[in-house]
């Protein structure tokens, strides 16, 4: 008798447990069936908050230099791309954000007044939620500096780029080393310093003869300091402006960063607007239905 | 017989030896803490880091408010106390005085293979398995205090059970006997003689236990929201200390990384406080 009352109860905490992840499974629902929207986001300091904040209005930069991430409180963090995606693959309430490179099939990323996040329309700009990468030399002389554009434009270059940005080049040439001697110092922006960090490492391997040394600030910085001559490239994560290129320096484009607003697989939502995002994200829009 | 105690001389100093490493790694490990931390205890203001309710490192200026997680680590520890402590416990109790023998070898090393489990394997468990649960049942997002005192419960149970078993087991005989000779049920023995006499073991797993559940991390991230502010019920999300410093390590620089180490410093504080409890209980055992 105890031996099969024991069993009854285990067997229902069993079935308690199923009954717990199963649900309707593949049934596309309507936005009433969501009801709350849950936010996700990166952790403040990472890259692709940094971007998406930026891009989207959420961070309010005052004229005074000060900056705030308005990103709503209630937003769940998830400090890797891996687990933004299990988190919206496993609610299909959420609402997140990824580096458009890491997208796959277990969510859906949203178009972005009315554009989807593929590589062609963000390399042709398009789409509303990606940001250049630009590089910027004074001297156009010099022949480390030269040599290492050279690489970064190259097929080898914008390979690296596009194992997690976009390659604005797609039939870029092989890339001959012209073997210069030397140090150059790269600064600027922190969005793209891991992506010049690889470079760095991909280019020292074909010339191990320079020096490359990266700094990191931010664009503005990074600008400045090619204007005042204390770096030879500098790094900027967004196009540069009139007042910087009339200071006499050479722009150039390395790559593009999309970053992809994704959901559920079964929200029914295909698209929405940049402001409609913000307000999600600064905690205005709460329920699904608002975004009809 | 001079071999001998040349041999017996140098041994001893190779037992010195090793256990001044693992003394000197403790020191070392404070040093690190404190002279890292200073900086940035001094810059924000003591006062103000701990009693802050703010933590915005990216905004310019940055503000740096401890308190969320404070009081994060506190709930989720005291939730994961709730639920582990008397599952744990009675689990024990059941271990030690109801088991019949043959159950007993089956469930020993499953409840030691409970403790072998990484941490992240439970934190994707809880991810996939507990987090949907709450969601579907209780509403909210499922990433919340609950979802995470739930796992914390589950994984200090291998420390409760065993320590607590153990101690239930040290009781003599003769109190058990005794008990049952006065009339007592085999229920009332173990529980009204057995368990009281097992107090100080049973504390001691309890601390051991808050040790393990305020300093787990990788589960917590992945189950517990993680939003950097106060909350407001047992199904809002929260932030503990481990969780704020391993979220942010990778990209704090200067004034944040000091901020997140000097996070470091007030956890170890709080394990200090743990521990000085354990030695004074054990204390009070050996008076």
């Amino acid at each position: 008798m105890k031996k099969i009352i024991l069993f009854l109860i285990i067997a229902s905490l069993i079935l308690a447990g199923f009954a717990g992840c199963s649900g309707d499974k593949g049934k596309t629902l309507t936005l009433e069936d969501l009801k709350d929207i849950t936010v996700v986001s990166r952790e403040s300091g990472s890259g692709t908050r940094g971007a998406f904040v930026e891009l989207t209005g959420v961070e309010v930069k005052n004229a005074d230099g000060t900056k705030v991430d308005q990103t709503t409180q209630e937003a769940v963090i998830a400090n890797k791309t891996d687990v933004v995606l299990q988190q919206i693959s496993g609610n299909q309430s959420a609402i997140g954000y990824i580096s458009a490179g890491s997208l796959n099939d277990t969510v859906k990323a949203l178009q972005i007044d009315g554009v989807d996040p593929t590589a062609a329309n963000i390399a042709a700009g398009k789409y509303a939620l990606a940001r250049p990468f630009f590089i910027a030399v004074k001297d156009t002389n010099n022949a480390v500096a030269n040599d290492f554009i050279d690489f970064i434009l190259s097929a080898e270059g914008q390979e690296v780029v596009s194992k997690s940005y976009i390659a604005i080049k797609s039939d870029a040439a092989k890339f001959v080393s012209k073997m210069p001697e030397g140090k150059i110092v790269v600064a600027g922006s922190s969005s793209v310093t891991p992506l010049m960090e690889k470079l760095k490492e991909a280019y020292e391997k074909v010339n191990p003869k320079v020096t490359i040394e990266i700094q990191q600030s931010d664009s503005t910085a990074g600008i400045t300091a090619v204007v005042e001559g204390t770096c030879n490239i500098g790094m900027a994560s967004r196009a540069l402006k009139d007042t910087e290129l009339a200071k006499g320096i050479t722009p150039t484009e390395i790559a593009k960063d999309g970053i992809a607003v994704i959901v559920n697989t079964k929200n029914p939502l295909k698209s929405v607007t940049k402001d409609q995002l913000a307000g999600i994200y600064k905690g205005e829009v709460k329920t699904w239905t608002e975004l009809k | 017989m001079k071999k001998q105690k040349i041999l017996e001389r140098l041994m001893s100093i190779v037992f010195f030896i090793t256990a001044t490493i693992s003394i000197v790694s403790v020191i070392l490990i404070l040093l690190f803490i404190v002279i890292n931390s200073i900086p940035a205890l001094k810059e924000i203001g003591i006062v103000q880091f701990i009693t802050g309710k703010t933590w915005a490192p990216a905004n310019i200026p940055a503000s740096f408010g401890l308190l969320p997680m404070i009081l994060g680590s506190l709930y989720v520890t005291a939730g994961a106390v709730l639920i582990g402590v008397p599952l744990g416990l009675f689990t024990a109790v059941f271990m030690a005085r109801f088991c019949p023998e043959k159950l007993y070898k089956v469930l020993k090393p499953l409840i030691d293979l409970l403790a072998g489990i990484p941490s992240i394997v439970y934190g994707f468990f809880g991810l996939v398995f507990i987090v949907p649960l709450i969601r579907n049942t209780l509403g909210g997002t499922g990433d919340s205090i609950l979802a995470a005192s739930i796992l914390l419960g589950i994984m200090i149970l291998p420390t409760i059970i065993g320590l607590s078993e153990a101690a239930i087991r040290a009781v003599p005989q003769s109190y058990y006997e005794g008990a049952l000779s006065l009339g007592a049920t085999h229920e009332r023995a173990v529980f009204t003689i057995l368990l009281p006499a097992a107090k100080s073991g049973i504390f001691a797993s309890v601390i051991l236990g808050i040790g393990r559940a305020i300093g787990e991390t990788m589960a917590v991230v992945m189950v517990a929201g993680n939003q950097a502010r106060i909350p407001t019920g047992i199904l809002n999300g929260v932030r503990t200390m481990t969780s704020n410093i391993v979220i942010e390590m990778g990209y704090a620089a200067d004034l944040h990384r000091g901020a997140l180490i000097a996070s470091g410093l007030v956890l170890f504080v709080f394990i200090l406080i743990l521990n000085i409890a354990f030695s004074l209980m054990n204390k009070k055992k050996g008076a």
